[in-house]
């Protein structure tokens, strides 16, 4: 029997019967949408009004008091947000230009022989767990910024007060440069995919018109794909921005303004992870709940944000992104 | 007939599904004699907490075990927070931790009761290229170079306590436990014992903020940042020194002594310590003159128990065991001298309080 006929004498047998496969499709899909909508509207209400305590105590003067101390019984997180993004952003200054330029490489310049591997080493990197980077970050990026890269910046740079203070193994920029490692193969697989993506007329074209490889990167190529790389670039401050482990554990945990990247400080998720266990007071465990809302929140905007973003390059564009 | 294999195909997918069901059920079955959740089972007793009393406690399972009680205790070295987040919880039959219940802790941790159940030590320790084990400190020292006041080995606040040992110039980098930690309870307390200053600045907690210095995770991630780092200090729990081959620092006593953390010295300050708090906790930092072999920085770590358990009798025999002469043995070649006998005496009146 053929295909053909066989899908046909199925297609008679089910006639005039309730469609049993389409029930249990749209019960499964809706049942799934609902877990999901549950799943998120139960996580925000529970976090909620464990950080209602603290909110209610606090209230918006929590995001600019500098103070965290259990023994006072004070909170603020403003050291906290300060931290979090002052990684988070220096994370990307790095990471996005040599994310782009290894998505430009694998999909325009590298001989097709390198591709695969090298895409699938990219990809490998961002399957490595955060705490594996994490302890690769105590025991040889700490020691090597320690003793190498920091005095060398300080010696150099050190009229930037962000490069001043004493180099130490645990601090702001170990944690730096373990987020950027981690947005790096996000980053750099998506717009490969995406320079992928690039009609190869388009590219031609540009190249059949005189344009160099360079000017058909920056004219054709970059200006098609700008909407899903601003897409990819806050896929990677969202996964900075909530990273936990691996920042506590190169960070320092302290509760200390970012002013020299040098020194220690704390970011948020980070601060939850290693402050939850055995809260000594019961408003420290309702503030580190209202840390938790600030992040919600981060992450809705910088998701809100990125959709604003790429809707309105999508119309300059005149296609939908 | 289709439609009665339709029904078949429908009820083996339903049976598939139930199959899978019973997997996920029974696999959170096995988690619950794992630490984290009660058995109910009185012939197994789950517990969690202290990471310090871990190695005490893995010599009880075997030995208590054995005995006619025949019981399995099962123990994770979660620490002393998560086992104190673990008995509020009522997810396991004891909690263990280094530093007492603070206010907030007993109201969540309802009508629990803490029983000093071992004697231990914080140890503050250091790395110094060529510089000596068992370099002298005091108190007021270590305060201020956790302050951010002193902050080079060669300080003369150091040198004079050290006279022949040659100091250098290195920057000291402070580290602490950036978890909550029963050593940073014994730490500070023992810091704001002995500097109005650090008293007044950042008091005792278990998580208390430290003006400087790094924070790390756990008494291993002190360790290894302690070993890493040259010119750094921090401090551990007792056993972690021999563990990790660390150099400890000597601290100077209310009697001018400097007595390195032996079980003897760590025995001389409970013995010379009677006062039991209401709240069922001792401290034993920086211990009276009259102790002249105290160790300052000893401490007492608690099991916490709830007044109200399942397994009550199972519960009270198994603490009972662990405060007597056969239990405390097994602490002294660990670094865990025995209890002081008023100690026992309190502890078998508030086992007594114990019912279901």
């Amino acid at each position: 029997m053929t295909v053909e006929a066989h899908t046909e004498s199925l297609a008679l047998a089910r006639r005039g019967r309730p469609r049993f496969g389409d029930l249990a499709l749209r019960v499964l899909s809706g049942g799934a949408v609902l877990l999901v909508v549950a799943a998120i509207g139960l996580l925000v209400e529970e976090v909620v009004s464990n950080a209602w305590p603290s909110m209610s105590k606090f209230g918006p003067g929590f995001l600019t008091s500098t103070v965290w101390n259990a023994v006072t019984d004070q909170f603020g997180a403003r050291y906290l947000i300060e931290g979090t993004l002052v990684t988070s952003l220096f994370a990307l200054a790095i990471a996005v230009p040599t994310a782009i330029a290894i998505g430009l490489f694998l999909s325009e310049l590298a001989p097709r022989r390198l591709r695969a591997p090298i895409g699938l080493m990219v990809e490998l990197l961002a399957a490595i767990p955060s705490v594996v980077l994490g302890l690769w970050g105590i025991i040889v990026l700490g020691p090597l910024l320690a003793t190498d890269v920091e005095p060398w910046l300080h010696r150099n740079l050190g009229f930037i007060p962000l490069f001043s203070g004493y180099p130490s193994a645990s601090g702001l920029l170990s944690a730096c440069l373990v987020l950027t490692i981690m947005i790096v193969p996000i980053v750099a697989s998506i717009s490969r995919d995406l320079f992928e993506s690039v009609p190869g007329e388009l590219k031609q074209g540009a190249l059949a018109l005189g344009a160099t490889r360079w000017e058909m990167v920056r004219g054709v190529a970059i200006p098609q794909v700008s909407a899903g790389l601003v897409a990819a670039v806050m896929l990677g401050f969202a996964r900075a921005v909530g990273e936990a482990i691996a920042v506590a554990q190169v960070i320092g945990s302290a509760n200390r303004a970012p002013s020299s990247l040098f020194g220690q400080g704390g970011a948020m998720a980070a601060w939850i992870a290693t402050q939850f266990a055995g809260t000594a007071t019961s408003l420290q465990r309702s503030s580190l709940y209202f840390l938790a809302v600030i992040l919600l929140v981060i992450s809705l905007a910088t998701n809100l944000g990125a959709q604003l973003i790429v809707r309105r390059i999508g119309r300059r564009m005149g296609t939908r992104a | 007939m289709t439609r009665m294999k339709r029904a078949a195909a429908a009820a083996v997918a339903a049976g598939a599904l139930a199959v899978a069901a019973g997997c996920g059920s029974s696999g959170s079955t096995t988690t619950v004699t794992a630490p984290g959740s009660s058995s109910s089972d009185s012939k197994v007793l789950v517990g969690a907490g202290s990471t310090l009393v871990a190695p005490l406690l893995a010599q009880w399972e075997a030995d208590y075990l054995k005995s006619p009680a025949a019981v399995t205790i099962t123990y994770g070295a979660v620490g002393s927070g998560g086992g104190i987040d673990a008995i509020t919880a009522k997810s396991v039959d004891f909690g263990a931790s280094d530093a007492p219940l603070s206010p907030d802790q007993a109201t969540a941790c309802k009508s629990c009761v803490q029983i000093p159940w071992a004697l231990a030590a914080t140890v503050a320790t250091y790395n110094v290229k060529g510089v000596p084990n068992n370099l002298k400190l005091t108190g007021p020292v270590v305060a201020d170079i956790f302050l951010g006041k002193v902050t080079a080995w060669n300080d003369p606040a150091i040198t004079a306590l050290n006279p022949g040992v040659s100091l250098p110039s290195t920057h000291i980098t402070p580290i602490y436990r950036s978890d909550g930690s029963g050593d940073s309870y014994v730490f500070s307390s023992y810091l704001s014992a002995v500097s109005p200053t650090w008293k007044s600045q950042v008091g005792a907690s278990t998580q208390p903020t430290f003006p400087t210095g790094t924070g790390e995770e756990h008494n291993s991630g002190v360790a290894a940042a302690v070993q890493a780092t040259d010119g750094s200090i921090g401090y551990v729990g007792i056993s972690y020194i021999a563990a990790d081959s660390l150099n400890e620092a000597v601290l100077k006593n209310a009697a001018g002594q400097y007595p390195q953390p032996t079980t003897g010295a760590i025995a001389a300050a409970a013995s010379a310590v009677t006062t039991i708090a209401p709240d069922g906790s001792i401290s034993l930092v920086n211990p009276p003159a009259s102790a002249a072999k105290a160790y300052p920085m000893s401490t007492y770590t608690y099991a916490i128990v709830p007044t109200a358990s399942s397994k009550a009798s199972t519960l009270k025999a198994f603490l009972t065991y662990a405060i007597s002469s056969t239990g405390q043995a097994f602490g002294l070649p660990l670094g865990f001298p025995p209890l002081p006998a008023a100690v026992v005496t309190h502890d078998t009146a508030e086992i007594a309080k114990i019912g279901s």
